[in-house]
């Protein structure tokens, strides 16, 4: 839906070990974190591993594991999120290739067999990486 | 019957792109409405619009109500969300649809919205007890007919048959103009080209859209499901594969392919309007939505409640802007309505009047009984 908003520009940061970039919703309306169905995020080609991913939003950090059952945080339009994981990079000037993926249940849409549309958008942008203490 | 006069307004969802992207928060947008002339009706989608909904506090629910009296709009719908899939391995059952809905119902009647959209996940008998919960409230429950589902849809029919059974006048349909279009909306063909499909690909994706037009709209889900199948394989058979469950969202859950009068068959029901549309061409109109169509019937109708112009197009055309646009398609509406012999209601204190009397007939004393009478 809004897809090219994902990525916010320049918001890359790393430690060194871990990696992470402010997301917005490629939605109209909130989601609670039930909804957030699966994310991918790398860095020049280098995926975060699933297990290393971590998301922050209202003030805190979940696993993505946690969010399944989460219906009281929701991500409202015009909050930015957090995606972090372990992809190593140096600061610098050097301009890095972000790409995110966000599979988001739509929970009032029901599809053919009483299944929940799940949307796929991905984002692509270029930015520099900043040094800054992230989500672990 | 006297001919209808529909209160002009908009529904904030069509500059979802201007928000989304900070560049009006929620005041400065409803001081925008105000200014630019695309009320007097104000309509918010709860969950876009109100963080933490549905939970209000009372000092900002006495905010927001200051800042829509100071401006001169007139509150109109809340659209609410009737999330059954919440919850990662079950649908909610309908008792918990309807406490979830009750929650929101409170959020509409705090907030001072006379009307609350709602949505087809709400079964007949969870409207019917959802019914005593609007009346205290004092909002009516408009639930919208969206494609892919048309008035006269199977689900449509047994919840109009069940109004008419209970009889309460806080129960509704919200009529979504998209169920009732008359062709593949130019600007979204446009945008497609812009992401490489070919012109012929298009042609086809353009003529399979015609052929369910004239098919008409689909009978059930599996027709609905069919459709949608053929669209994705559009793509797939055409080199893009990428562009075919777009194809397929769109072709069937955008553009319905139900004609106009089809709105007769719960026309006495009809509490509000969402004036769907996805664009205005270089003639001033708009191609794929019979707006003048649509204001003609709703005004021959006696229709006098609020049309919020609902514009989809942001989805897809980045290059025009949508205030605009909005502004067009008003223009296309006070065109028509005059052409029918009526006019739009954009004056801000008689639309104040005429809505709470168009809800209020209805909920002071009788109850329609007329069904099948334009049919």
């Amino acid at each position: 839906m809004i897809p090219d908003r994902i990525i916010e520009q320049d918001t890359l940061t790393t430690d060194g070990v871990r990696s992470a970039v402010e997301v917005r919703i490629p939605w109209y309306r909130a989601l609670p974190g039930s909804c957030i169905s699966e994310v991918s995020f790398a860095v020049d080609g280098v995926q975060a591993p699933v297990e290393s991913l971590r998301w922050t939003m209202n003030g805190r950090t979940f696993r993505l594991a946690d969010l399944v059952d989460d219906t009281d945080q929701w991500w409202f339009p015009l909050d930015s999120a957090i995606v972090s994981g372990d992809i190593p990079l140096a600061t610098g000037s050097d301009e890095h290739r972000v790409d995110v993926e966000l599979k988001l249940y739509i929970p009032y849409i029901i599809i053919d067999g009483g299944q929940v549309l799940r949307i796929e958008e991905h984002d692509t942008k270029t930015m520099p990486a900043t040094t800054k203490e992230v989500a672990a | 019957m006297s001919l209808g006069a529909p209160i002009q307004g908009v529904t904030l969802y069509s500059f979802t792109r201007a928000f989304h992207g900070r560049q009006y928060d929620l005041e400065q947008l409803v001081r925008k409405v105000a200014d630019d002339g695309y009320g007097p009706g104000l309509e918010i989608i709860g969950f876009s619009s109100f963080r933490g909904f549905p939970e209000i506090d009372d000092a900002f629910a006495g905010r927001f109500r200051d800042l829509v009296d100071e401006v001169g709009l007139v509150q109109t719908s809340l659209a609410i969300n009737a999330d059954i899939g919440i919850h990662r391995d079950r649908l909610l059952n309908q008792d918990e649809l309807i406490e979830y809905m009750r929650r929101q119902i409170e959020a509409a009647a705090k907030l001072g919205f006379p009307i609350a959209r709602v949505q087809i996940s709400i079964e007949p008998d969870s409207m019917e007890r959802l019914a005593p919960v609007a009346e205290k409230h004092g909002v009516t429950l408009a639930l919208e007919v969206h494609a892919d589902q048309y008035a006269s849809h199977p689900r449509i029919l047994a919840l109009r048959d069940r109004y008419e059974k209970v009889g309460s006048p806080f129960l509704g349909f919200t009529a979504d103009w998209g169920a009732t279009t008359t062709g593949f909306a130019p600007s979204l063909i446009e945008a497609y080209r812009r992401r490489g499909a070919s012109d012929e690909l298009l042609a086809k994706v353009v003529a399979l859209w015609d052929e369910f037009f004239q098919a008409g709209p689909p009978a059930d889900q599996a027709d609905h499901g069919q459709r949608f199948g053929r669209f994705i394989a559009l793509g797939a058979e055409n080199g893009r594969p990428d562009l075919g469950v777009d194809f397929g969202i769109n072709g069937t859950g955008l553009f319905g392919p139900a004609r106009v009068n089809d709105w007769l068959e719960i026309m006495p029901w009809i509490r509000h309007v969402h004036g769907k549309f996805f664009g205005i061409d270089d003639t001033g109109e708009e191609p794929s939505v019979p707006v003048r169509d649509l204001i003609r019937l709703l005004v021959e109708n006696g229709y006098d409640g609020a049309i919020s112009s609902e514009y989809e197009g942001w989805h897809w055309n980045h290059w025009q802007s949508p205030f605009e646009i909005v502004a067009g398609e008003q223009a296309v509406q006070r065109s028509a309505a005059h052409d029918a012999g009526s006019q739009m209601v954009t004056d801000a204190a008689a639309a104040r009047v005429q809505l709470a009397e168009w809800l209020g007939e209805r909920r002071g004393s009788t109850r329609p009984t007329t069904r099948g009478a334009h049919a």
